[in-house]
């Protein structure tokens, strides 16, 4: 009798393997579990044997060819006087006997197209109304109840005569209007909801798909830091009705202590200028170092400047004790240390806490002005705008002159439930006069 | 690039172990051998012996080690040779891994991946076939995946190996050699927590996610005459995109949820609780659902095919809901 080899499944995952080379010729004798050709697959290569002992009458694929798994390779004619039983083929695959999802248990078959990633269209608009009894599902109930319909008048095409929302739908489309006066009382089967008359709009806002989930977008979940910084912004706008006010601060003569320091080797930035500015003014406006504790302004004895800094982990704020006991130089110091340490992550949870008033410093980028968002519980902050050379009119020996100046746009935040429009323009103001009169001894 | 879903699988690794030198593969035969199924094929050679590293035969092991390993900084990606044996790192998954943020309030993390290939509908018998997702989206603290696509395979192991927290990846044998599709050669990601709609329709949703996205695909396109239906992948299990599954649901009213996992304890008892709960004035039929009954996967192909879902049985499914 005539039996089948079959490329066997090397593998739960295995669809198909290449045949590598015949080990017997068409014509030959073969001895049972012998040998006949080796193949190769994803995971192993393998030699097949023989089903049966017999003559190999027929060999159906090359060298090189691939094919699937349970595909006939060769014909193998067993002896009849052979007492050994032929053995049984394979289960044929088809329908009936394959696998999971139907068709796709087929090893052979064409691979599986992709399915497409489709886009939510515009929401469907919102379904129109009805009303019933026997059995109806909870949509036509509402539907019923909204548009005040008599379910009994609308012939149901679902399982046992119900009424589906498509019937609803058909009954309303094709005129079925509801009545034009308010309905009767809400059918037995709607929710006692009060009748609405049927004019009304439905009473739900129509029903949205919700925003499509583009491809590619990457979701970044918040880090701690993160969540800390983005819930401590909404409490302070919450909190504090914030007035922002401006002074355009001439810096030229910051710019030339700046200078001389260079020459004498000692590089300073234009912030522990404005720190030091800042803690002079909230000597002389206590008010405006102050923090709010319930229905109580605490006016602080010391002064700490929480000082912004940007480091790769997000934004620190390092508090500077005491600054207006400090001189320039030792702010300027005490700002590269905290600084070097904040993007090396070794500053201490305690130098992070315990400021009065806040500073930030935007930098070289910080554009011409920007308007800050209070440190809780302070009610002052400061905000250094980009320092850029204008020319602006200046009295010079009583004549009106033009002159170039590095100018900047200081911006002060204040918290008007404590703090009245005269104290808080008045601090601004003292800043400036103290960075414009260059004294920082 | 015309890709199979386990060279999706291969790619994602191979580019986030060349791209991070934090991360690692770890596992049974992943190294030399390149992997059971060859998911990790040349990785081994690629990226070294201690990137890409042959464990014992302890899963326990494997996911403590990896464990330890991420709370010092690494995010390593273990391997479970079939995911049916990842019950023997059942503990460390669910009391070490995924407790890890909870018991250090938050301050640590633990970004494992623990993927394998699971499913059935390959003749594995029952050591070889199994779904067990279920387990673990009963557990907080852990991300469940399971994707249905080669794209998705990619995109999906990427965003697992750099999210924070553990990701449990389900990847299905009986797709790894039997898709092949045309994905970017550009990276990208797919979201955690984002379903895919696969095809719109009106008259009733479809919600499935793995292998039967395909057969439910299937039956969509050779029912378009009678029934317009809209096709959910879930994509990830945990946690479940509800704002995709119920804009859809309000939309046709009729939801089938079609799983290879068993029925009982499911996640289709979920989504139709949701369902049920928070879209009851939207339905227009029962929330039905076809899973694998509540057996073990036998290995006989015909009592295989009387267990598991099958285009057969989605298409009465779908029939039987529109008619309602």
């Amino acid at each position: 009798m005539l039996i089948d080899v079959v490329m066997p499944q090397l593998g739960e995952s295995v669809v198909e393997g290449v045949v590598v080379k015949w080990l017997v010729e068409a014509g030959e004798l073969v001895a049972k579990d012998q040998p006949l050709l080796e193949i190769s697959t994803d995971k192993v290569d393998a030699e097949i044997p023989s089903p049966s002992a017999g003559r190999v009458t027929e060999i159906l694929v090359k060298p090189g060819e691939t094919v699937p798994i349970q595909a006939v390779l060769a014909k193998i004619e067993t002896d009849p006087a052979a007492s050994l039983p032929a053995p049984e083929a394979a289960p044929k695959w088809d329908e009936e006997t394959e696998g999971f999802p139907g068709h796709m248990a087929r090893t052979s078959g064409p691979p599986i197209p992709a399915p497409p990633r489709v886009e939510p269209s515009a929401p469907a608009p919102p379904p129109p109304p009805t009303t019933g009894r026997i059995r109806i599902t909870p949509v036509v109930a509402r539907m019923a109840a909204e548009h005040g319909l008599d379910l009994s008048k609308i012939p149901g095409t679902g399982i046992d005569g119900r009424v589906t929302r498509k019937d609803v739908e058909e009954y309303l489309a094709s005129g079925g209007a509801p009545p034009a006066g308010p309905p009767k009382a809400a059918p037995a089967l709607s929710p006692a909801a009060a009748p609405v008359p049927s004019k009304a709009a439905p009473s739900r806002a129509p029903i949205g798909s919700p925003p499509p989930a583009a491809e590619g977008d990457q979701v970044v979940p918040w880090t701690p830091i993160r969540k800390k910084i983005a819930e401590h912004m909404v409490r302070s706008k919450q909190t504090s009705p914030h007035v922002h006010i401006f002074a355009e601060v001439d810096m030229h003569r910051v710019a030339g202590v700046r200078a001389k320091s260079k020459k004498e080797g000692v590089n300073l930035t234009y912030l522990p200028f404005v720190i030091h500015a800042a803690a002079k003014a909230l000597r002389e406006t206590p008010i405006m170092n102050s923090t709010v504790s319930g229905e109580s302004t605490v006016l602080k004895k010391d002064i700490h400047i929480a000082v912004a800094v940007d480091t790769d982990k997000g934004l620190l704020v390092p508090v500077l004790r005491n600054a207006d006991r400090m001189s320039l130089k030792e702010i300027s110091a005490a700002m590269d240390d905290f600084g070097a340490r904040a993007k090396s992550g070794k500053i201490s949870p305690d130098e992070l806490s315990g400021g009065t008033f806040s500073i930030t410093n935007p930098g070289i980028k910080g554009n011409l002005f920007g308007t800050p968002i209070i440190n809780q519980p302070q009610v002052g902050i400061l905000r250094l705008g980009q320092i850029v050379k204008r020319p602006v009119v200046i009295d010079v020996d009583g004549e009106d002159s033009i002159v170039i100046r590095p100018m900047m746009y200081l911006c002060c935040a204040y918290d008007h439930r404590v703090i009245d429009g005269v104290a808080g323009n008045g601090f601004l103001y003292r800043v400036r006069e103290i960075l414009e009169a260059g004294d920082f001894s | 690039m015309l890709v199979t879903y386990i060279e999706a699988i291969r790619q994602a690794m191979d580019e986030e172990l060349a791209r991070d030198r934090n991360v690692l593969l770890m596992g049974e035969d992943v190294g030399v051998l390149g992997g059971a199924f060859k998911a990790s094929a040349g990785l081994q050679e690629k990226h070294g012996a201690d990137r890409v590293v042959d464990m014992p035969i302890s899963e326990s092991l494997i996911v403590g080690a990896g464990v330890g390993l991420a709370v010092q900084g690494m995010r390593p990606i273990l391997e479970m040779q079939f995911i049916d044996f990842i019950s023997c790192g059942f503990d460390q998954i669910v009391n070490s891994a995924a407790t890890l943020r909870y018991r250090h309030g938050g301050q640590t993390a633990c970004p494992i991946v623990i993927r394998g290939p699971s499913g059935g509908g390959v003749h594995g018998g029952l050591y070889h076939s199994q779904n067990p997702e279920a387990w673990f989206c009963h557990v907080p603290g852990l991300k469940v995946v399971a994707p249905a696509t080669a794209y998705d395979a990619k995109g999906l192991l990427k965003s697992a190996i750099r999210d924070d927290d553990p990701v449990i990846y389900f990847e299905h044998k009986f797709l790894y050699r039997r898709i092949k599709e045309e994905i970017p050669a550009e990276e990208y990601l797919v979201p955690i927590g984002k379903a895919a709609l696969r095809k719109e329709g009106r008259d009733l949703t479809v919600i499935t996610y793995g292998a039967p996205v395909h057969a439910v695909m299937k039956a969509a396109r050779d029912m378009a005459t009678e029934v317009d239906i809209e096709v959910i992948d879930l994509r990830t299990l945990l946690p479940i995109d509800w704002a995709t599954v119920k804009g859809s649901v309000r939309k046709t009213g009729k939801v089938l949820i079609v799983h290879e996992a068993r029925l009982t304890g499911g996640i289709g008892g979920e989504v139709a609780a949701r369902i049920a709960q928070d879209c009851f004035e939207e339905l227009d039929g029962p929330v039905m659902r076809l899973a694998a009954r509540d057996v073990h996967t036998p290995f006989a192909p015909a009592m295989e095919a009387y267990v598991l879902p099958n285009q057969e049985k989605i298409t009465e499914a779908i029939r039987k809901l529109a008619a309602y």
